[in-house]
């Protein structure tokens, strides 16, 4: 046993762990001397001549502290913002007064602020607090997305918020509470933190499903989404615990290490770990709401206040899968033929469900909801393929999803704002909505003819990125199912646009106001749509950035 | 034979719990009368209708009640532990509390302690 290394009770040759824990993937010096503290903190009992082994290595997490700073800025103006607000809100010689709008412009303020801060960190890779969190371009990239993200998603429901009467200001310290837990997520490392985090952001998302008090609707979604929610949170933590009975670890990394160098000869083990890839994926395909666990979706999606729907469509999904990605390339990458499988089989689900039940819906937001899970399913195909060029594409598909769906909501926000807000809305209320605003309609038109994947647009390339990689894996009947569902897919945009331009509304055509910020938000996405097809490259680049991060 | 201390301890356990309750049940003097044998929640009656109205401030207290009560549950480890523990270590719980406190202040300000 000379020549092996004892972990976990579990042997494994010297020759499979050294290299990859001295292998330095670091660009700066500091996360050189970082690694190789690690390693000497690994395994205290060798000799190094020269280097005093019993140094102080809580020094060392001073500077960890620093790639975090982004987090404890977030976290520090969470608590400094509850306060202002509480005592804002409770001080009667103030009158009681309504601080939505100004807590909102202070989150955005935060979010913007935590933006800079992500992008000034110089490092490139890192693992940190004994290898429970991560930061890398993916991850760094992911919470700068999110970021952006759930600032635009703030900025277009502010009117709505207020029209809404949601009168709590704890709405909005709920969305930041829910962007630092996914923050966290992206960069988790381990599965206990990776769980933490889960939880962190869907409790919040929990919450603001259910903020509108006084409707039911609203209850009942927040009620239905928290159950169902912490159904799936109880299936990854039995996958976890499966997990770490067969292993004795729950970091990424020896998790890595240890189910690459096992090999196959014990199957009981393997069975196992392909029960715990079972329970871990089904809790994935829960979160994300794919086919056969899309159930809760459209009912979260309609029963919420829409400014919580917008943040739940738009900023989430990005977090799910770059953290799915990363643990399956991490940890199960010696079972591919198990979970690509698992894979195709959700994703086709997910196409066919998504198209065929979405052209039956008649209220939007339902519609919306159907379209996101086919969505998710063209994202699945994407990373079934399995290949970098696949995850380039998911990544790809992700960030123009996001633009369009930031550019749908706008538009859903902003038409029939006369009548009332609580009627949730239809399909007919898009009608001539061409009429009285031609610009609001030629935006929306963008926007489904983007998501439908018709070419002169940024969504035909997302969707043409997914088709080619899978078909280069020879995925040739998902791509097929998934191609003929995209075109059944189209037929509800299309219909979409037809009722905004050839049908038209008895009442109110008159002119529709659309709030400032919506319009400016509209205006970039609906820019960037056109743009993104003449020159994709930059995010193409970003994308294939991250993707590299995970092979 | 690893959790043989444990079996032990489980049968000494039971053992001593069947004894204790058994020598007061056999031994004491019984005087029941209706308050006494009702089953205590909380001073609810808990065999009536489960769809009956009540007050959500029960929650509200037993939820406050849960998070100070895991608070405590978790000081214990901590200072047992602490002579081990970085300095690091110390002012993570100390960020800790002050955060929890943060909660208390927005709890007391936004008036779910008020009973009335």
């Amino acid at each position: 046993m000379k020549n092996n290394i004892c972990f976990n009770n579990i042997y494994i040759p010297r020759a499979v762990v050294l290299p990859s824990v001295i292998v330095l993937e670091t660009t700066n010096e500091f996360s050189k001397f970082y690694e190789f503290c690690r390693f000497i903190e690994k395994y205290p009992n060798r000799n190094f001549p020269g280097i005093d082994t019993t140094m102080d290595f809580s020094l060392i997490h001073q500077n960890c502290f620093k790639m975090f700073l982004p987090e404890v800025f977030l976290a520090t103006s969470i608590l400094i913002l509850t306060l202002y607000a509480v005592f804002i809100a409770t001080s009667k010689k103030l009158g009681y007064p309504l601080i939505i709008k100004n807590l909102n412009r202070l989150c955005v303020l935060v979010l913007f602020m935590t933006f800079l801060l992500i992008h000034n960190i110089s490092v490139s890779f890192l693992l940190f607090y004994q290898n429970t969190f991560i930061f890398d371009l993916l991850s760094s990239n992911v919470k700068q997305i999110l970021v952006i993200a759930t600032l635009f998603s703030l900025v277009i429901s502010e009117d709505t918020v207020i029209k809404q009467k949601i009168n709590n200001f704890e709405y909005f310290i709920l969305t930041l509470c829910a962007v630092l837990g996914l923050m966290f997520l992206v960069a988790s490392y381990d599965m206990i933190s990776l769980y933490l985090a889960i939880e962190m952001q869907s409790l919040c998302l929990y919450v603001l499903a259910a903020s509108k008090k006084d409707s039911s609707f609203s209850a009942e979604a927040g009620l239905k989404y928290f159950i169902l929610g912490s159904f799936s949170s109880a299936l990854l933590l039995f996958g976890i615990s499966v997990l770490y009975g067969m292993t004795g670890t729950t970091n990424f990394d020896n998790l890595h290490l240890l189910l690459s160098g096992l090999g196959y000869d014990t199957s009981f083990l393997i069975t196992s770990i392909e029960k715990a890839l079972l329970a871990i994926s089904a809790a994935f395909f829960f979160k994300v709401a794919a086919a056969p666990f899309h159930m809760w979706s459209p009912d979260v999606y309609e029963g919420s206040p829409i400014s919580s729907t917008i943040f739940f469509a738009i900023v989430p999904k990005i977090a799910l899968f770059a953290v799915f990605v990363r643990t399956f390339q991490t940890i199960f990458s010696s079972f591919e033929e198990f979970f690509i499988v698992l894979l195709i089989f959700f994703s086709i689900c997910s196409v066919i469900v998504g198209s065929f039940t979405a052209l039956r819906q008649k209220r939007l937001k339902r519609l919306l909801a159907y379209s996101s899970v086919g969505h998710v399913g063209y994202l699945l195909l994407a990373f079934s393929s399995n290949s970098l060029e696949g995850v380039q594409a998911l990544f790809f598909y992700l960030i123009i999803y996001m633009l369009t769906g930031l550019c749908i909501w706008s538009v859903v926000l902003s038409i029939n704002t006369k009548t009332n807000l609580e009627k949730s809305k239809t399909l007919l209320d898009l009608g001539s909505v061409s009429y009285s605003n031609a610009l609001l309609s030629f935006t929306a038109l963008i926007a489904f003819f983007s998501l439908a994947g018709i070419p002169p647009l940024a969504g035909f390339f997302a969707k043409l990125e997914i088709f080619v990689s899978a078909l280069e894996s020879s995925l040739y009947f998902a791509s097929f199912v998934a191609i003929l569902s995209s075109v059944v897919s189209s037929f509800f945009y299309i219909r979409l646009v037809k009722t905004m331009y050839f049908e038209k509304k008895e009442e109110d055509t008159s002119g529709i106001p659309v709030n400032h910020s919506c319009s400016l938000v509209m205006a970039f996405c609906s820019f960037f749509l056109v743009y993104f097809f003449v020159d994709p490259n930059f995010l193409l680049l970003l994308a294939q950035k991250m993707a590299l991060c995970l092979f | 034979m690893e959790y043989f201390s444990i079996f032990l301890m489980l049968l000494v356990s039971v053992g001593l719990a069947c004894l204790i309750f058994g020598a007061s049940y056999f031994l004491g003097n019984q005087l029941p009368d209706t308050e006494k044998a009702s089953v205590y929640e909380c001073g609810f009656d808990p065999y009536e209708d489960s769809r009956n109205k009540f007050d959500i401030r029960f929650y509200l207290v037993a939820i406050l009640f849960i998070i100070f009560d895991l608070e405590a549950l978790f000081l214990f480890p901590w200072s047992v532990s602490l002579s081990y523990l970085s300095s690091m270590g110390f002012w993570t719980m100390v960020d800790f509390l002050f955060e929890l406190t943060v909660g208390f202040v927005y709890v007391w300000k936004i008036g779910a302690l008020e009973w009335e």
